[in-house]
């Protein structure tokens, strides 16, 4: 048995200890992904403790024969995600790439402080800004594939939508986050 | 038939992540290779794609466990008294920590025998800085004079060795003294001022005597005395 699946068995029958276990194993990545996908720190450690109370709460409805539990979990991010997107859509400026928008300097990237543009490094930074540009549909199948390395089936499963589906947003998000970078003035490397 | 900027543009990450084989991919490539559009745009998305497959993970903040643990399994309760002795002594049932405190024993009680502590029958005044101080000065003469006591020994016995086996050496090299021809014949109850001749077996035990009497002199000690 999976041991997360084991660790799960023992969270239902009362373990605390395995919980936290569980929590220990998987925040760095659905921290990364809730970064990612905001471009905000605070907001990103708002959404991951969201995240892990709603999994806390439905722990009895994992099933592992419907899939991992890396996977399941990530399934609850990205649904928390897109909600906090609608619920925020209309206190950001810009939505997606369709709209005129003006190339933004780097340090004024919406929602992150100097000192995380620092930390982060330049191009790293850049493309942070570059991401949060993108729709969400394109931006989750892009942070989904090219930075949590997940393979297509996964990602076909956690945004429960066909893998044709998967391969055209990835496709179009790469492409368009990479036209993003030139108009920022951005040559990778 | 080659294809279009629209096609190239579709399959670009299918040839990226190598999912293009045969045919397509030489196609794909005849279009790719020479468009003016599309080559920029081939080299900028593998680009891209090679820096994020690259990009660092994100530092987590480190409280954000514990805010996820208080949030779902509500804050830790403080305990205090006997529960909060018996929750460290849980907290200590590792084999780790069980070596580890082991190993931190037994050095403080090395320490303590070589200040004077005895461990058998304890005493509270041989905790005092003034004890302590005086059994460490006197630990470190003791070593000392230990240490110097063996190395004399050593210079001892191998001075001995030296000279025994000069000795032999000497016994096997030199020619018997040969009586000098001018020498009267000696008669019972003369006397001169001559030395006697000394036999062969007189001049060993001679040699030997001396050794000893080299040995008393360089062995003080040897008399049995002890330096405590």
């Amino acid at each position: 048995m999976e041991q997360d699946a084991q660790l799960v068995q023992q969270c239902l029958q009362g373990d605390g200890s395995a919980w936290e276990e569980l929590v220990r194993r998987h925040t760095r990545r659905i921290f990364g992904i809730c970064y990612r996908f905001t471009g905000n720190r605070t907001e990103a450690e708002d959404l991951a403790q969201d995240v892990f109370l709603r999994v806390y709460r439905t722990l009895g409805s994992y099933r592992s024969a419907h899939g991992g539990f890396a996977t399941w979990v990530t399934s609850v991010t990205r649904n928390l995600l897109i909600d906090h997107y609608r619920r925020t859509k209309r206190d950001r400026v810009t939505d997606s790439l369709d709209d005129k928008m003006a190339v933004v300097e780097n340090k004024e990237s919406a929602g992150r402080r100097p000192d995380e543009q620092a930390l982060l490094g330049e191009l790293s930074g850049q493309l942070q800004n570059a991401l949060t540009r993108l729709s969400p549909e394109l931006r989750e199948a892009v942070i989904l594939r090219d930075l949590q390395q997940l393979e297509y089936a996964e990602i076909q499963t956690v945004l429960a939508v066909p893998e044709g589906t998967v391969k055209s947003r990835i496709n179009r998000g790469r492409i368009e986050l990479a036209r993003i970078l030139q108009q920022m003035g951005v040559r990778p490397a | 038939m080659t294809w279009t900027c629209d096609q190239v543009e579709a399959r670009l990450s299918d040839y990226l992540d190598g999912l293009l084989t045969g045919p397509e991919r030489a196609e794909f490539e005849a279009h790719a290779d020479s468009c003016p559009q599309c080559v920029p745009l081939l080299a900028s998305v593998r680009s891209l794609v090679g820096e994020m497959h690259a990009m660092e993970e994100v530092e987590v903040p480190p409280r954000l466990v514990y805010a996820i643990l208080d949030k779902t399994l509500g804050p830790r309760e403080t305990v205090t008294g006997w529960q909060a002795f018996l929750q460290m002594i849980r907290g200590m049932a590792s084999p780790k920590f069980a070596y580890g405190a082991a190993s931190i024993l037994a050095t403080f009680v090395i320490l303590a025998s070589s200040l004077g502590f005895s461990v058998k029958n304890p005493k509270i005044a041989d905790l005092r800085p003034a004890n302590v101080y005086r059994n460490a000065v006197r630990e470190v003469h003791l070593v000392g004079a230990r240490g110097e006591k063996y190395v004399s020994d050593l210079r001892v016995v191998y001075e001995i060795q030296s000279r025994l086996r000069q000795d032999d050496n000497n016994l096997q090299t030199t020619p018997e003294e040969v009586l000098p021809k001018s020498m009267p014949e000696k008669t019972p109850g003369q006397t001169d001022d001559r030395k006697p001749n000394q036999p062969r077996q007189q001049n060993r035990a001679d040699q030997i005597s001396h050794q000893l009497e080299l040995l008393a002199a360089e062995l003080p000690l040897a008399g049995g005395r002890s330096i405590r």
